[in-house]
Order: structure tokens, then C-alpha cells, then sequence
């Protein structure tokens, strides 16, 4: 059971590792903000700007 | 209890060389999936233990008391120290595209045995030690890019050639991804409409992640999953009505001019808008389906209908022409070795890397996945019947205009299929007509299909089963075309800062961005329409095209790696990626040269404009005429292709033999030692 927990929590790290969400926090932590809808757009640019410089796998 | 892991080691490498020669000695009857199955899981297993171990412990001596760029450069945003499991999923979702469950589709016209052999040992030996030793390499000097690491272990000459390199290899990679989407679509009003409806699902998710509910991406993922699948069913009633199914119905023409206008507004508009949210969506959708498959076929355990050989191993195929060697080595190129993961290696993955032994399983391991999704899809296509395969994917230019006339060709070749039973197909699914879908995504969706249906719903589910894979197919090609764009307009504005900055900025106002927008479609979109014209179905002439660029950035991947082996160890050590990239420039080159110089018009561009051009002195048409430039503008192509890497290949040489000689700095440009202080609980 406790194996299980472990891999769900895996699964769900990834997820938000995946979607943003953790690099979101961490944003917000490193800089001492509270989560707002302004401070979601100002990180979502910063980090999309980035992101969609990289190429994409083929 | 060390006497038992060596015997446990030793019945897996002895299970996996059984399962190998099961495979490869087996010619007469069909054989079960899980033979491939198991010979990849147990290669990879060993590879994993043994080989990439050694090259972790003796070659890269990784060392987790070595500050990583994650915890020196730490920002929180791009430099952070990830979970190994979390990055090795992150690391997975970045690398695995449609190359490899294209590529294996294709290939699967030599019979299993080639490309099976190919995915395994090629992913093994080449590409997951290239993905390996790039990714140490970058992440030993702060997260560089593959061209920066070129330019300062190799020299200038290299790290210009690979920006060059890259920039040609996109733009023949959208081309000939698009002409796959295009050729999946075409005169299929539920495809058409369920990959049309994605994109006011992509708007929607993008409003509602900024306005809405900023920052729940997971939830409006999960939101956008739901409405896609609704789509899929939306499709099912479009396809069934007089009124709607004529608006989604599109020729291949029309297709590809709506793939190019995508494309634009894809990279014009602000990212979260669509290309994030679709991102994400696709992102979410590709690991769910990637599992189900693997789940699927474990469950289902499909027997291969196609033999191990076929007798197109001559040359003679119908899907592309060209023999084993060189062609089955370049039309797999992900899934067995891909240059294109060298730029993921040297991206995102190297900055989050927490301690220096993750890059073991992080950089070799997930390569090994992704080959294993290759070998998931080469099972789907394998699994169909012969003749089924080759009329889903055989060109009319090759086989007849007609469906009497394409079941007679193949029949001859001694693949019986009949056009009542393609007609069945066809209906089963939901199509019109099932004939000529060159590219690999239907036949792949067929044998997904098929498996999937096995798994939930039975054959009253195949329809829905093969939309939903031509969905999924289509969504994350499609995404990568609008990435792509924007990333070759990223480039071509890098490229021309080489030579005037001022030319540059101007290239990155208003009026700039769109106009290198246009520009970049209009370069793949060119190779794009020319594929959807080409009688020989596009896919022959452009899939080798991308794949010789493919394996040819492998080539310079390996190149840079070898250099940087030589630095570190001397000759020692070299043969580790002076292997693989020994076999890649010998399979690019002779590849590249019959490309350009074959005698037969089917595999040679200029045999081919010849003979068209003789063809044209008896009856001159403008369209002939086209396809006769498009042909020399192929062979060029390929040309310049392989001149690019021979300039890397010999800069390269010039390099090993100055540090052999001790004329040339052998110094590695590494950051310098700082200790690591990450905590246990940080990793």
C-alpha cells in the first residue's frame, strides 16, 4: 500500500512537473510572492518565452 | 547474495539472446509479439547494468560530491534540482515524438526482423550512449547548448555548420510531418473535424489558464482531455451527415494549405494562447496513450502477420525504394539513434539534473524507453496483414489508381488482400476508403486500434479506437509544427545575427516576426506540396530526406562527443561513440549518394527527373516540369546535407589528430569543481 502511495505521488510530481505547477511554486517561494492571477501571467510569459525557443523532439 | 544477482544478470542476458535468435531464426510461421517484447526488455536490461554502468563509472567517473548546474546556477525556474523519476519522465515526454512510431511503420516494409534488430541494438549501442554523453557533457558546463559545446571543444567552423545543420533539418522535418497529418486526413471528414475541434479547445484552455483559473494547468488539462475525446465522438456524427460531413472533407491539396496557415498563426499568436495549452494538452495525452499501448499489447500479445522478411529487402518497396543498408538505418532514426535528442540532452534536462549519477538513468534510460515505444509500434504495423499494410501505405503512382488495380499489384507480390475486404476495413473505422495512406499514422492506428479495441469495447469500438489514435498522431505533430516554427524562426534570426546584428533586430519587430514567420512555412511548406504531389507519394522521397538530416545531427552529436572522450581520456575510450558514428556516416553517406546518384528512378532524384524529363519531351506539361526542379532541388538538398557534415567530420578529424599529436589544446572546457552541498531530502 505504502509502495503504491509512493508511486502515485511519483506519478503526481510528474504531472506537475510536466504542466508547470511545480516550477510555479518554486517560482513563488524563490521570490517570496503569494500566488495572484498577475503573478501566474508574469511567470507564465517569463517561462513560455523560454520554453518555445527550444526545439521540440521529432 | 552477489552470487545471485550474477545469475540473475545471467538468465536475463541468456532469456534475451534466446528471445533474439527466436526472432531472427523464426521465417516460417507467424510469430507472438512478446518474443520482441521480451528481446528489448532484456537487452535494454543488460545494456542498462552493464554497459551504460561502465561508461557512467569508467568513462564520465560521475560524481555526486560535484556541484551540478541545477544546484550552482539554482534560480528556481530553469536551474532546479528535479526528483530523478520526475526528470526522467520530463526528459522522456521531451525526447519521444512521432519519429518513432513512424519511422518503425515504414521500415516495417523489409519485414519485422530489420528494424526490430535495428531499434534494439542501435538504442543500445548508439543512441542512448550519444543522448548519454551529451547530456554528461552539458551538464558538466552549465547547461550548454550542443552548438556552444561544438564551437569551444571543436572549434568555430563545427559550431556554425551545426546551427546551419539544425535550421535545414527542421524545415524538412515540418514538411514531411505535415504530409503524414495531411495524408491521415485527407477525404476523412472525422479526422478533419476532431483535429479542427482541438484548436477552439486549445483557445479555450489558453483563456481559461490565464483569466479563469491562472495557474491550474493539471485541471484545465484535464478539461481539455475530456473535450477532445468528446470531439472524437463529435467526429463519428459530422462523418455521418450529409449537411457536415462535406465542410470537413478535404483533398490533400487543401489540407496541406490548412496546415500551412496553422503553422503561421500556431507561431504568430502569444504562446499561452495556444501553442502552451496545446502543449500541455498533447504533452498529457501522449504518455497516457504510450502507456495504454504498452499495457495493450502486454494484455492483447498480437501475433505478427508481416513475415520477418519481405521481398522488398532488394530495394524494390513500394514505401520508399532502397535496400536494408542504408535505408532501414535511416528511416528508424528515433527510437534507435536521433540526432534531434542531442538538443533536448543539451537543453532543458542538463539544468535540472540534482545529482551527477542521474544522468545515468536519466539520459541513457529514457532513450532506452523511447526505443521501446518503437518497438510498440513496429508490433501495431507487424500485427495488420501484409497486403492490408501495403495498401494502406503503398502510393497509386506505385501500385494503381484504381483499388482493382492496387489489390491486384499487391496480391502479385504475394501479400493477398481483396477490395471488398479494404472496403470492410474502411467501413469498420469509419472511412471512406483506407487505399493510399502513405506516411505510416493510419496503419499505425489501425494495428493501435485493433489492439485498443481488444482491451475495451470490441470491434463496435474500432472506429472510435482508430480516430482516437489518428487524433493523438495528428495533435502532437501538429504541435510540434507551430514549436518548430517558432523555434526556425528563433534560428534563422540567430543565423543571420552571425553576419549582421543590425539585420537581426529588425527581424524580431512587428513587422520581422511575421514576415521570418512566413518565410519559415513557406520553406517546409514548399517540401510539404511537393510531397502531396509527388506520384511516388511524397514519403518516398522526403521520410530518407529526414532521416539523413536526422542521423546526419547524430553524426555531429557524436562528433562533439568523441572529441570531448579524446580530450578526457585520450584514444582510449573513443571507440564508445566512434562506433555508432562510424555506422551513421557510413549508412547517411551511402544513403545521401544513391539519393542523389542512383541509376533507378524510384530511389535516384536525378535518375528520376530524367527520366520525367524524357517523359516531357514527348508531352511537356507545367506539372511535370515542377516535379523535375523539385527533384534537383531534392538532390541538392541532400547535397548540401552531406557537405555540412563532411565540413564538421573533417574539422573533427583535424582536432584527434592535433590532440593526438599534442599540437591542439586538449584541455575539456569544463566548469570548475565546486562541492555539492544539495541535501538528501533536496534530491
Amino acid at each position: 500500500m505504502r509502495t503504491l502511495r509512493r508511486f502515485a505521488s511519483g506519478v503526481m510530481a510528474l504531472l506537475r512537473e510536466l504542466s508547470d505547477e511545480s516550477a510555479y511554486q518554486r517560482h513563488l517561494v524563490a521570490h517570496g510572492r503569494a500566488h495572484s492571477p498577475e503573478e501566474w501571467r508574469h511567470f507564465s510569459e517569463h517561462r513560455l518565452r523560454a520554453k518555445y525557443t527550444r526545439a521540440k523532439c521529432c | 547474495m552477489k552470487i545471485l544477482a550474477h545469475l540473475i544478470w545471467a538468465a536475463i542476458a541468456v532469456l534475451g539472446a534466446y528471445c533474439l535468435g527466436g526472432i531472427a531464426l523464426n521465417h516460417g510461421e507467424p510469430i507472438n509479439s512478446i518474443w520482441l517484447v521480451a528481446a528489448a526488455a532484456c537487452t535494454y536490461a543488460v545494456g542498462f547494468r552493464f554497459y551504460a554502468k561502465f561508461i557512467a563509472a569508467r568513462v564520465m567517473a560521475l560524481n555526486d560530491d560535484r556541484a551540478t548546474p541545477a544546484e550552482r546556477l539554482r534560480d528556481g525556474l530553469d536551474f532546479e534540482p528535479t526528483n530523478k523519476w520526475i526528470l526522467f519522465g520530463h526528459h522522456f515526454a521531451a525526447i519521444a515524438g512521432p519519429g518513432p512510431l513512424v519511422g518503425p511503420v515504414l521500415a516495417a516494409q523489409f519485414g519485422y526482423l530489420p528494424g526490430t534488430l535495428w531499434i534494439i541494438i542501435g538504442a543500445v549501442l548508439g543512441g542512448a550512449v550519444q543522448d548519454f554523453v551529451i547530456l554528461f557533457a552539458s551538464m558538466r558546463r552549465d547547461g550548454k547548448s550542443l552548438g556552444q559545446i561544438a564551437r569551444e571543444e571543436v572549434g568555430t567552423v563545427g559550431g556554425f555548420t551545426a546551427l546551419v545543420t539544425v535550421l535545414l533539418i527542421m524545415i524538412i522535418l515540418l514538411a514531411v510531418i505535415a504530409l503524414v497529418v495531411v495524408n491521415a486526413l485527407k477525404g476523412s471528414p472525422w479526422g478533419t473535424f476532431t483535429i479542427a475541434a482541438t484548436m477552439p479547445i486549445a483557445l479555450w484552455m489558453g483563456v481559461y489558464l490565464r483569466w479563469i483559473r491562472p495557474g491550474k494547468v493539471l485541471e484545465c488539462s484535464l478539461m481539455g482531455v475530456v473535450l477532445v475525446i468528446a470531439s472524437i465522438f463529435g467526429g463519428q456524427w459530422v462523418s455521418e451527415s450529409a449537411t457536415w460531413a462535406p465542410w470537413f472533407t478535404f483533398g490533400a491539396i487543401g489540407l496541406s494549405i490548412a496546415v500551412i496557415i496553422y503553422g503561421y498563426f500556431a507561431s504568430a499568436l502569444p504562446v499561452w494562447l495556444f501553442l502552451a495549452p496545446r502543449d500541455y494538452l498533447c504533452t498529457f495525452i501522449k504518455l497516457g496513450v504510450v502507456l495504454a499501448l504498452g499495457v495493450g499489447i502486454l494484455f492483447v500479445r498480437p501475433e505478427l502477420q508481416l513475415p520477418a522478411f519481405t521481398r522488398f529487402t532488394d530495394g524494390t518497396g513500394p514505401i520508399f525504394a532502397g535496400k536494408i543498408f542504408p535505408f532501414c538505418f535511416i528511416t528508424i532514426a528515433c527510437g534507435a539513434v536521433s540526432g534531434f535528442h542531442a538538443l533536448i540532452s543539451s537543453g532543458t534536462t542538463p539544468k535540472m539534473i540534482a545529482r551527477e549519477s542521474h544522468a545515468y538513468p536519466v539520459g541513457y534510460g529514457a532513450m532506452l524507453m523511447e526505443s521501446f515505444v518503437a518497438i510498440m509500434a513496429m508490433i501495431a504495423a507487424c500485427m495488420l496483414q501484409p497486403g492490408v499494410y501495403f495498401a494502406v501505405n503503398s502510393p497509386a503512382g506505385v501500385v494503381g489508381a484504381t483499388p482493382a488495380a492496387a489489390v491486384a499489384t499487391i496480391s502479385n507480390w504475394g501479400f493477398p488482400v481483396t477490395a471488398a475486404d479494404m472496403a470492410t476495413l474502411a467501413k469498420n473505422v469509419g472511412e471512406q476508403t483506407l487505399f493510399y495512406r502513405t506516411g505510416g499514422a493510419p496503419s499505425l492506428a489501425l494495428g493501435m486500434a485493433a489492439i485498443f479495441a481488444r482491451g475495451g469495447g470490441g470491434a463496435s469500438m474500432l472506429g472510435f479506437w482508430y480516430h482516437f489514435a489518428i487524433m493523438f498522431e495528428a495533435l502532437f505533430i501538429l504541435t510540434i509544427i507551430a514549436a518548430g516554427t517558432r523555434v526556425g524562426r528563433f534560428m534563422l534570426v540567430d543565423l543571420t545575427a552571425q553576419f549582421s546584428t543590425a539585420a537581426a533586430r529588425k527581424m524580431t519587430g512587428l513587422v520581422g516576426v511575421n514576415v521570418v514567420s512566413v518565410a519559415v512555412c513557406a520553406a517546409w511548406g514548399y517540401f510539404l506540396i511537393q510531397g502531396v504531389r509527388d506520384p511516388l507519394g511524397g514519403i518516398n522521397s522526403l521520410w530518407p530526406l529526414f532521416g539523413i538530416s536526422n542521423q546526419l545531427l547524430a553524426s555531429v552529436a557524436l562528433c562533439v562527443a568523441t572529441t570531448i572522450l579524446l580530450k578526457m581520456h585520450g584514444p582510449k575510450f573513443m571507440w564508445i561513440t566512434c562506433v555508432p558514428l562510424l555506422w551513421l556516416v557510413a549508412a547517411c553517406f551511402t544513403a545521401g549518394w544513391q539519393k542523389i546518384f542512383a541509376a533507378e528512378p524510384a530511389l535516384g532524384f536525378l535518375a528520376h527527373a530524367n527520366q520525367l524529363e524524357r517523359a516531357m519531351r514527348s508531352s511537356p506539361s507545367a506539372s511535370t516540369a515542377a516535379l523535375i526542379f523539385n527533384d534537383r532541388l531534392d538532390a541538392v538538398v541532400t547535397g548540401i546535407f552531406l557537405i555540412l557534415v563532411a565540413t564538421i567530420l573533417v574539422d573533427s578529424l583535424r582536432a584527434w589528430v592535433g590532440i593526438l599529436r599534442g599540437t591542439r589544446d586538449a584541455q575539456v572546457h569544463e566548469a570548475p569543481y565546486v562541492s555539492s552541498e544539495l541535501q538528501l531530502e533536496e534530491v
